[in-house]
């Protein structure tokens, strides 16, 4: 057994409560130690996916696999896989130092004295939190009882660490910091860390492989840039929170939508007829002006300046909403009038579109 | 506009019910520093005098008035509570442990272990002697049949007490301890039991009173030898004397000594938890 | 959940509960079952034999005085229910809900469960110097100038029976009302201020309901004491309130077990009655 062999493989996982399917036949496996980011919004059996690797539930079916062993019938703590609480769970009856020592101290091999506080102490430090040792968990603030949480367990040196939604509880500034920390911390150590979260601008930007899971099932694995480009759904697609998108017919290499119709030379098999373009490749036009592509009108509606681009929302004459992502390296906007009514247009060879008819 | 009004009208019904509370307790009081050994257990008091309370301890000239029977029976009943307390709390925890999962026939087996605080003394005591008597044939004894009687009645209260305990408790700090490589058995020590220590405390004392006080089955189910309520009640159909409200106080001051213990003992508790699960391992 | 490891549950829970329960059937059903069992048993002068009759279950039917005493129990009970609630609601009301301080009520809980702490006997016999002709009450009344002659009725009678044990037992009403009371959400009595209503509709609506399963513990714990009851009517009554409990003392004082049992097994299905139809009212589980 390698020292870093962070592969773990689901096999066929499936788990319910009564009535209702937490996870259908997951399968998903990982070869080398990397970030992965487990996508899925409430509901869809992350969390339940996340302890039944760890050990602290038993799938109703299937078989998990991690270093080569199959550990499905190990109780957690003979797995050697780290697991950190969204609420933290920091002993509250021990200082920070015992927080993070704890494990070193109780395990089932003996560690000496003199060992326990080296590697605490370290793990301390590299987490950033030298100097709150005698604190206890009260005294200090969230993001620190994060680091807490998190040194607790690298101090086992695990191979590979679950993170249960780990910067939900944080305030947006700290979340941003946390997440390039995190990943500076992975890659130090080599281990693989498995996040699972329901923001997907979080699970995009922090994992070197995305796994999007929806209603108990994986429905698209990838790197974040293939997910954003290439979703392999319509609900992905919607997930991503990135496209706007239309109903409509596809048939024959067209399709007709709200906008007309536009050629659809390429489409992915879907339960339904989808098209859909990115907000940032959706362009703004006056009326009668020359078009790169469909004409959708709209009326605007407001916008929002979020920094390094500008939000415009539109409706359109169904009252749907359509969004354009502005990004200020590509120039000044246009000053637009409340009101207004607008054409909207794009490149369609840019556009994704999703059909019945398509081959799978 | 309605805490104006009400606030003051409740707040002096609050004193006259306190008065009512303790009224029996404040003349109890009073008479116990009856002249004697004439003095009868009413008023008015022909004289105060503390010589009741030195009729307690045996420091009078011998009188017509025999001594309350109360130390060897003094010793039984705090016998039998500790014993008692260390069984109610072991098989309260245990109990309120298994409640944590959902399981079959749960509600059959809550309201089995409830059932031991609602059916009253006279009933469990006389169920016992009958069974002693009858079926098992062996002698009542304080430690035997009013023991496991004494345990029916305060292991629901332990048990309840753990439940409440329980329910409030943060099960991811186990799961948390696990997925370190702690056994399930060393998280219950280092982790779970340091953090409901304080409900066991309670528990413990609960238990400790009911039985301490505990008179309707142990009148049955004690047998011979008597316990400090029977000593009492022994003493009621007699002519009662002013000592035994002297008794009453003294006891009551003990009450106080122990409420006065697990209070210290509980603010210590939560520090001492927390050093326990430290301490221990450094050494 | 695989097979396998739903038995490791079920054998960890199955031991952990083991012992509780073994203890309960052995020491709690089994006499209970013994009572029934026994009140159906042939009694001589001073024994009994196992011979099944109906003998004792008639003899008190029969007497007057027997069921007399059922009658009384059930009366008795129902007037210090009563009492106990009527005088320990406002109590409880105050330390639960209108105390803002959580110590300042946590003071005022333990100042109601001190006298609790006195041996229950004494108690009991305390209030031989309170209710007496020459006792505390009357003096002070007489002091007072409120009477004349003192009130002889307040011991040696039912009533004093009754107050006696209100007294004693109104703090097992308090307790658990006020606990309740003090899980309410202060937030939903403000909502309802401002939305216009009165005090009485918010205590009608909201306050009441949501004490109700304190309400319901207490009864139930006032309930099981007060029908059990023997030592309070004993001393305090001068042999003329016979309750069943009372009856039992008696009859096992004389070694006539086969009708103590009878009356036993007539006090459990009271009881029962009682409890069973309290627990209708509410699910304490889900309280828990």
């Amino acid at each position: 057994m390698t020292h870093r062999d962070a592969s773990f493989r689901l096999e066929g996982i499936t788990r319910r409560y009564g009535e209702l399917t937490a996870l259908e036949d997951i399968d998903f496996s990982v070869e080398q130690s990397g970030y992965v980011s487990l996508l899925g919004p409430s509901g869809s059996g992350k969390t339940c996916l996340l302890r039944i690797i760890c050990g602290f539930e038993k799938p109703d079916a299937g078989r998990v696999w991690f270093q080569g062993r199959d550990i499905t019938d190990l109780p957690a703590h003979e797995r050697g896989i780290g697991f950190v609480f969204q609420n933290f769970a920091l002993f509250p009856h021990l200082t920070v130092f015992e927080n993070v020592a704890f494990g070193l101290r109780n395990g089932a091999v003996s560690v000496a004295e003199a060992e326990i506080t080296r590697r605490t102490a370290e793990a301390i430090e590299m987490v950033g939190l030298a100097g709150l040792e005698d604190r206890s968990p009260e005294q200090v603030s969230g993001g620190q009882k994060q680091r807490v949480a998190l040194a607790r367990t690298l101090v086992m040196q695990p191979s590979l660490v679950l993170l249960d939604e780990p910067l939900g509880a944080l305030d947006a500034n700290l979340r941003e910091r946390m997440q390039t920390e995190l990943r500076a911390i992975r890659e130090r150590l080599g281990v693989t860390f498995l996040h699972v979260t329901g923001s997907e601008t979080e699970a995009l930007a922090m994992g070197d492989i995305v796994a999007v899971l929806d209603a108990g099932k994986i429905i698209q694995t990838g790197t974040p840039d293939q997910i954003y480009d290439t979703p392999a759904s319509s609900d992905v697609a919607l997930f991503l929170n990135r496209f706007n998108m239309f109903d409509g017919t596809l048939s024959d290499g067209m399709f007709a939508g709200p906008f007309g119709t536009a050629a659809a030379p390429v489409a992915r098999h879907n339960p339904r007829d989808v098209y859909a373009i990115r907000y940032d490749r959706t362009q703004i036009f006056d009326k009668g002006a020359a078009l790169p592509g469909p004409a959708l009108t709209a009326r605007f509606l407001a916008s929002e300046y979020l920094g390094s681009s500008i939000i415009f929302l539109f409706e359109t004459a169904d009252r749907k909403t359509v969004e354009v992502d502005h990004h200020l390296s590509f120039g000044e906007p246009r000053d637009l009038e409340v009101g207004g009514e607008y054409v909207l247009s794009w490149d369609p060879a840019q556009a994704i579109v999703f059909g019945k008819g398509a081959a799978a | 506009m309605e805490s104006k009004t009400l606030k003051p009208i409740l707040a002096v019904y609050i004193a006259l019910f306190i008065l009512f509370l303790y009224g029996p307790f404040i003349v109890l009081g009073i008479i116990s520093f009856q002249q004697g050994p004439e003095g009868g257990p009413q008023f008015p008091i022909t004289e105060w005098s503390t010589y009741w309370y030195r009729h307690l301890f045996g420091l009078t000239p011998p009188s017509r008035i025999a001594p309350l029977p109360v130390g060897e029976a003094l010793i039984r009943s705090l016998i039998l509570a500790f014993m008692t307390m260390v069984t109610a709390t072991v098989l309260g925890v245990m109990a309120a442990q298994a409640f944590r999962r959902r399981f079959r026939g749960a509600g059959v087996v809550f309201y089995l272990i409830v059932l031991g605080m609602m059916v009253p003394g006279v009933l469990t005591g006389l169920g016992t002697s009958l069974l002693a008597n009858n079926v098992v044939h062996i002698e009542r004894h304080w430690w035997s049949t009013a023991f496991v009687t004494h345990v029916v009645y305060t292991f629901p209260f332990a048990f309840l007490v753990m439940l409440a305990i329980m329910n409030r408790f943060d099960a991811s700090v186990e799961e948390a301890s696990w997925s370190l490589g702690v056994s399930p058995i060393r998280t219950f020590r280092k982790v779970t039991f340091p953090l409901i220590f304080p409900g066991v405390l309670s528990a413990m004392l609960f238990a400790f009173t009911l039985s301490f006080d505990e008179f309707p089955r142990t009148l049955f189910a004690s047998g011979r030898d008597q316990t400090l309520p029977l000593a009492i009640y022994g003493t009621f159909s007699v002519e009662i004397h002013p000592n035994i409200f002297a008794f009453g106080v003294m006891t009551t001051l003990f009450s106080f000594a122990l409420l006065a213990v697990y209070g210290i003992l509980m603010g210590l508790s939560v520090r001492r938890a927390k050093k326990m699960a430290m301490q221990e391992d450094i050494s | 959940m695989s097979a396998q490891n739903a038995t490791k549950q079920k054998t960890a829970t199955f031991r952990l509960l083991a012992p509780g329960v073994f203890w309960m059937i052995l020491f709690l059903v089994a006499p209970i079952m013994m009572i029934v069992y026994v009140s159906f048993w042939t009694q001589t002068t001073f024994a009994i034999n196992s011979t099944l009759t109906l003998d004792s279950w008639r003899n008190f039917f029969a007497s007057e005085a027997y069921v007399g005493a059922l009658w009384t129990t059930i009366r008795l009970w129902l007037i210090v229910l009563t009492l106990t609630f009527v005088i320990g609601y406002p109590a409880a009301l105050f330390v639960g809900l209108l105390v803002k301080s959580k110590t300042l009520s946590t003071v005022l809980l333990v100042i109601c469960v001190i006298p609790f702490w006195t041996s229950f006997l004494i108690r009991v016999l305390a209030w031989r110097p309170m209710l007496g002709k020459e006792g505390a009450i009357n003096i002070i009344l007489q002091k007072a100038g409120l009477i004349d002659s003192p009130i002889e009725v307040l011991l040696f009678s039912e009533l004093s029976v009754v107050i006696g044990m209100t007294q004693i037992y109104v703090v097992f009403m308090v307790g658990p009302i006020a606990f309740m009371l003090g899980r309410i959400d202060r937030n939903i009595i403000e909502a309802a201020r401002d939305l216009g209503a009165g005090f009485g509709r918010i205590f009608w609506k909201i306050i009441l309901p949501l004490s109700l399963p304190g309400v319901v513990v207490g009864a139930i714990f006032v309930s099981v004491m007060v029908l059990g009851e023997f030592a309070t009517s004993g001393a305090l009554s001068g042999r003329k309130v016979n309750l069943l409990g009372n009856v039992i003392v008696t009859q096992v004082g004389s070694l006539k077990w086969a009708m103590a049992s009878v009356v036993g097994v007539i006090l459990t299905v009271l009881l029962g009655i009682v409890v069973a139809g309290f627990l209708r009212i509410v699910d304490l589980k889900r309280e828990l």
